[in-house]
């Protein structure tokens, strides 16, 4: 049972900004978490801002010199379905592709999942490697923050009252980069991540990101990773240094989907396996 | 919150036939087919788009009901499990699942009917795994899945044979 709450549906920012401005307002694009949340009396709604009707909030563009663009209210399946995405940035449709269940994602946004900010978002892992930049509107205008400083804890972002998240950004990347996304779940099909992982190599520049995700408070960017993919070329030696590096910052929680050991485990393994994937 | 509404008027078309109300921004779309239109095959079971049962085809994609506010489907094309039989004939997929055994208590199967109908709609040749990650939504506690799967699986082989 939903409680009874205002609806309106603004057809530009400044409506919407000034919308979200009233007291409990909460944005709704998907609707899968916040009806969900709404429903469960998680969060408190007195004005539901459907923000579908708002223009370019539903472009995606690929364009191999100036990144990607990915806006509010491109839904998970529409990632999946672009076959520029796909080629370009292949982690985003293979992350989308393990969330939920293909009725979810017809609704579900990307830009929903980071904004929910759950520390096993499966989205986040890859937008954190790709480096993705969050553009926000608000009344005094529009900013920009990378992903990593965007979500702050658990279901936190850095979004201000009233603020809301027009797009994400992608820098283009090197031809020759490659990435990979790998989730660990319990069962084959819909379920939470025990832990998710992207990393993506770069030979040319030298660059390898990893980002570890449901191991912390939030998704976990891994620093000096360059550093050692220079000077370790052995894949299985760069796995375990690595993984070491990891354990400074991990924390892993016991949860109903895990133990805190077992996650430490996984990502010791998994750490491996994207590395395999993208270090050859 | 004077200036913004707690009831809003839509407009939607379900099965073809156009509907006008003024419903409560806190009734999710699938208690409007149900209350509102007396529409009950569409089924409610978990109410947090977890089990499938309030599958419908909106504006020709497969989508959970109950995770959508009835106001968000103002101007939307509806189609629910009431309109897929034709005059009393029932569709291709309908009569394959009576022939598979697809069906048993019967509480998914409208759920499970559209979700697979809206696969076939816009891939009339899946694969085997295409109708497994499409229905992957909508679970079955009777039949293990294997009869739904087949039953699909003879529409699609129907349609190739044509």
């Amino acid at each position: 049972m939903i409680h009874s709450c205002a609806y309106t549906k603004p057809t530009n920012l400044e409506d919407a900004v000034s919308a979200l401005h009233e007291e409990n307002a909460r944005v709704l694009a998907g609707g899968t978490d916040l009806l969900a949340d709404m429903r469960g009396g998680i969060k408190k709604t007195d004005l539901v801002v459907d923000i579908k009707g708002i223009e370019n909030l539903n472009v995606l563009s690929v364009d191999s010199d100036r990144g990607a663009s990915i806006g509010a209210a491109v839904t998970l399946n529409a990632l999946i379905e672009s076959k520029k995405l796909k080629e370009r940035y292949p982690v985003l449709p293979d992350a989308a592709f393990t969330i939920a269940t293909y009725q979810l994602r017809n609704r579900a946004t990307m830009v929903g999942n980071i904004c929910n900010a759950s520390p096993a978002a499966d989205m986040a892992p890859p937008l954190y490697i790709l480096g993705a930049k969050v553009l926000i509107a608000g009344r005094n205008g529009e900013r920009s923050v990378p992903i990593d400083t965007f979500i702050t804890g658990v279901k936190e972002t850095i979004l201000d009252k009233g603020e809301i998240v027009t797009r994400v950004e992608i820098p283009p990347l090197s031809k020759n980069s490659k990435m990979v996304f790998l989730k660990k779940q319990r069962i084959k099909g819909h379920d939470l991540a025990t832990i998710n992982i992207a990393g993506l190599a770069d030979r040319g520049s030298q660059q390898l990101k990893i980002c570890i995700g449901a191991c912390a408070e939030t998704p976990l960017l891994l620093e000096k990773t360059d550093e050692l993919y220079r000077e370790e070329k052995d894949i299985e030696k760069l796995a375990e240094r690595i993984f070491e590096l990891s354990l400074q910052s991990i924390s892993p929680i016991d949860d109903i989907r895990s133990s805190a050991e077992y996650r430490r485990n996984m990502v010791r393994i998994y750490v491996n396996r994207v590395l395999q994937e993208i270090c050859l | 919150m004077k200036k913004y509404s707690t009831h809003i008027i839509i407009t939607v078309r379900v099965n073809g036939v156009p509907y006008r109300d003024r419903v409560p921004v806190h009734l999710t779309l699938l208690q409007f087919l149900r209350e509102r239109l007396f529409l009950t095959g569409t089924k409610e079971g978990c109410d947090i788009g977890e089990c499938g049962a309030c599958t419908i085809i909106m504006d020709g994609k497969a989508v959970a009901s109950c995770l959508i506010l009835a106001c968000e489907a103002d101007g939307a094309d509806i189609r629910t499990i009431e309109g897929e039989a034709k005059g009393g004939e029932l569709t291709e997929l309908q009569k394959a699942f009576i022939d598979y055994g697809a069906i048993q208590c019967g509480f998914c199967t409208p759920g499970m009917i559209m979700s697979a109908q809206n696969l076939l709609d816009m891939n009339p040749n899946p694969s085997r795994e295409e109708i497994v990650e499409a229905i992957a939504g909508n679970l079955c506690r009777c039949t293990g899945y294997e009869p739904i799967i087949q039953a699909v699986e003879a529409v699609a082989h129907k349609r190739r044979r044509r």
